[in-house]
C-alpha cells in the first residue's frame, strides 16, 4: 500500500468500514512513514473536534406534536380522493403502466362527470325527488334512511344538499334550520361509517349551536366519535358555545379517557379557560399518572397557573 | 464518535428491539390493506430515530416538525409500492433522506450560493449548551461556542448530498453500504462522497485542529 492509497483509505479506517485485511496493512503503513501517520493524526483531531458538535436531540414535546399533527393529517387523508383511488387500485393486481392509464381514465371520467354536473344542468335523475324540503320535511321523519351519499354545504344560496338512500334515492336542499335537514345531519353524525361525511354534517350542524339537540349530538361526536379529526371538529364547535356544568364535565372526560394526546391537551386548554376549583384536582392527578409526557407538563404548567401551585 | 452515534447500529436503526421483524411484517400487510392503527403503529416504531436525524439536520423544531409530516405522508401514501425487498427501515430512511435533500436543496437555492450562516436559532442552542457547563472557564465556554459555530457554518457548505451522507456515517454511524442503499447509489459513490466532505470540513476546521 503506497502513501497515496492510505490518505484515501484514513477516513474509512477511522469509520471502521475497512476489511482486515487493508486495515493491517493501513497499520503496517503507518508504522513505518511519519508522513501518513501525522495525516491519521490530523483526521483523528478533525473527529474529536466534530465530536465536539452539540448534538440536537428531539423533546418529547415535539415527538408527541409531531404525531398528532401527523394523526390529523392522516385523518384527512383518509377521506381524501387518494384513500379511495388507492382502495380502488390496491385490489386490482395490474401493471404499474395499467394503474398509470386506470388513474388517468378515472381523471378524464371524473372531470366529465364534474362537467356533466356542474350547476347550471338541472338533469334530475329518475329516480331522484329533488326540490326544497321545508314542507315535506315532516313526512321525511317516518322515513327508513339506509344512507347517506352527500352532505355538501351550497354557500351561494346558504343552503345544504343531502343525497339520503331511503326507500328511493332522494335529493334534498335545505337550511340548516330546517328540522328535517337538521335530523338528518344528526343521524349523519351518529351513523354514518365515512368519517369525512360525519365531519361535514358536524360542522354544518357547528351553526346551529344554540340548539340543545346540536349541543347533544356535538357531546356525543366528541365522547364517541372514533375519528380524531371527527373529534377535534366537535371540540372546536364546543368551545364557541356557552360555558356550562355539562360542558366541563365533557371535557373533563375527554382529559381523562381520550385516547389522543392532542386531544387531552386541547381540552386542557379549554378548561384553563374557564378553570375553577373543580378542575384542580384534575389536573393535579394527571399532571403525576397521564400516561404521556406533553399531557403531564401541560397539566403541571396549568395547575401553577390557575392553582399558584408550585 | 458521540456517544449518541455509539449506540447506533451498524445498519439503519432498527426499530424497537422488542419488536420482531415477522411482527412489523405483519403490521405493514395490515397498513398496506388501509388498517390505520397499524401504520399508526409502524410510525411510533422507526418516528424516534427519524426524527433525531431531521432535527440534527435542519435545526429548528419548526422545520423538523415540516419535514416529519412530509416524509410519513410520502411512505403513508407509498406504502402501497413497498415490497418487502429490503427492510422496511431503510425504505423509510430512504424517503426521510430524500425530504432532507430536497429542504436542504431549497434551503441553498434560497442562500442564492451564500455561505450559510448559523441562524438565531442555532446561536441560542449553542449558549444553551454552553450555559449547561457551568464549571468550564469562560475560555473554555467561548472557544466551545466558536467551534460549535464554525462546525455548523463548515457542514453548511457542504452541497446537500454530502451533507447528508456526512450526517448519515459520522452523527447517525450508519454503514457506508446502507446509505448507498438509502441513495440507491453504490458503496464506492458513497464512499467518495464522504471522502470529499471530510476534505471540506479539514479545511474549515483547520484553526481549530
Amino acid at each position: 500500500m503506497n502513501c497515496e492509497q492510505v490518505r484515501e483509505q484514513i477516513p474509512l479506517y477511522l469509520y471502521d468500514e475497512l476489511t482486515a485485511d487493508t486495515r493491517t496493512a493501513l497499520d503496517d503503513h503507518v508504522r513505518t512513514c511519519s508522513a501518513c501517520a501525522a495525516e491519521l493524526a490530523a483526521h483523528q483531531r478533525l473527529h474529536e473536534r466534530l465530536n465536539e458538535r452539540p448534538l440536537r436531540l428531539p423533546s418529547p414535546e415535539l415527538v408527541v406534536e409531531c404525531r398528532s399533527l401527523l394523526e390529523e393529517r392522516l385523518a384527512e387523508e383518509a377521506m381524501g380522493w387518494r384513500a379511495l383511488l388507492r382502495a380502488w387500485l390496491a385490489g386490482t393486481p395490474v401493471p404499474a403502466a395499467s394503474r398509470a392509464l386506470a388513474v388517468l381514465g378515472i381523471l378524464i371520467l371524473g372531470f366529465g362527470a364534474g362537467w356533466t354536473m356542474r350547476p347550471q344542468v338541472e338533469a334530475v335523475p329518475a329516480a331522484t325527488v329533488s326540490g326544497p324540503v321545508t314542507a315535506g320535511m315532516t313526512d321525511l321523519s317516518n322515513l327508513r334512511i339506509a344512507g347517506i351519499r352527500q352532505v355538501a354545504a351550497e354557500p351561494q344560496t346558504g343552503t345544504v344538499r343531502l343525497t339520503v338512500d331511503a326507500e328511493q334515492r332522494l335529493d334534498l336542499r335545505g337550511t340548516v334550520d330546517d328540522p328535517g335537514i337538521q335530523r338528518l345531519l344528526i343521524y349523519a353524525v351518529k351513523n354514518y361509517e365515512n368519517p369525512g361525511i360525519r365531519r361535514e354534517s358536524l360542522e354544518l350542524l357547528d351553526r346551529r349551536t344554540n340548539d340543545p339537540e346540536v349541543r347533544d349530538v356535538l357531546i356525543y361526536a366528541l365522547l364517541n366519535d372514533r375519528n380524531d379529526g371527527v373529534r377535534r371538529a366537535a371540540l372546536s364547535a364546543l368551545s364557541e358555545l356557552q360555558w356550562d356544568e355539562p360542558i366541563r364535565q365533557t371535557l373533563i372526560q375527554v382529559l381523562t379517557q381520550d385516547a389522543n394526546p392532542g386531544m387531552r391537551v386541547a381540552s386542557v386548554n379549554l378548561l384553563a379557560e374557564h378553570a375553577d376549583d373543580s378542575v384542580v384536582p384534575v389536573f393535579r392527578q394527571l399532571s403525576e399518572k397521564d400516561k404521556n409526557p406533553y399531557v403531564r407538563l401541560k397539566c403541571a404548567s396549568t395547575l401553577r397557573a390557575v392553582s399558584g401551585e408550585n | 464518535m458521540n456517544g449518541v452515534c455509539l449506540e447506533t447500529a451498524r445498519t439503519v436503526p432498527a426499530s424497537k428491539a422488542d419488536v420482531g421483524l415477522a411482527e412489523e411484517r405483519a403490521l405493514i400487510r395490515r397498513a398496506q390493506q388501509g388498517d390505520m392503527p397499524a401504520f399508526e403503529e409502524l410510525v411510533r416504531l422507526h418516528d424516534k430515530n427519524v426524527l433525531r436525524l431531521v432535527v440534527q439536520i435542519v435545526g429548528s423544531d419548526e422545520d423538523a416538525r415540516d419535514l416529519y409530516q412530509e416524509a410519513f405522508l410520502k411512505v403513508y401514501r407509498s406504502l402501497g409500492r413497498f415490497r418487502f425487498e429490503s427492510r422496511f427501515s431503510t425504505w423509510v430512511y430512504r424517503i426521510v433522506t430524500n425530504v432532507c435533500l430536497d429542504h436542504l436543496r431549497r434551503r441553498r437555492a434560497n442562500l442564492e450560493v451564500q455561505a450559510p450562516e448559523p441562524r438565531e436559532a442555532d446561536i441560542e442552542f449553542f449558549e444553551s449548551q454552553a450555559e449547561a457547563r457551568p464549571h468550564s472557564n469562560p475560555e473554555q465556554v467561548l472557544r466551545s461556542r466558536q467551534l460549535a459555530r464554525q462546525i455548523e457554518r463548515a457542514l453548511g457548505r457542504l452541497n446537500p448530498r454530502e451533507r447528508m451522507v456526512f450526517e448519515l456515517k459520522h452523527y447517525q454511524g450508519l454503514k457506508l453500504r446502507a446509505i448507498g442503499e438509502m441513495f440507491g447509489t453504490s458503496e464506492e459513490t458513497v464512499k467518495n462522497c464522504l471522502f470529499r466532505a471530510t476534505q471540506k470540513l479539514r479545511a474549515q476546521l483547520a484553526e481549530f485542529a
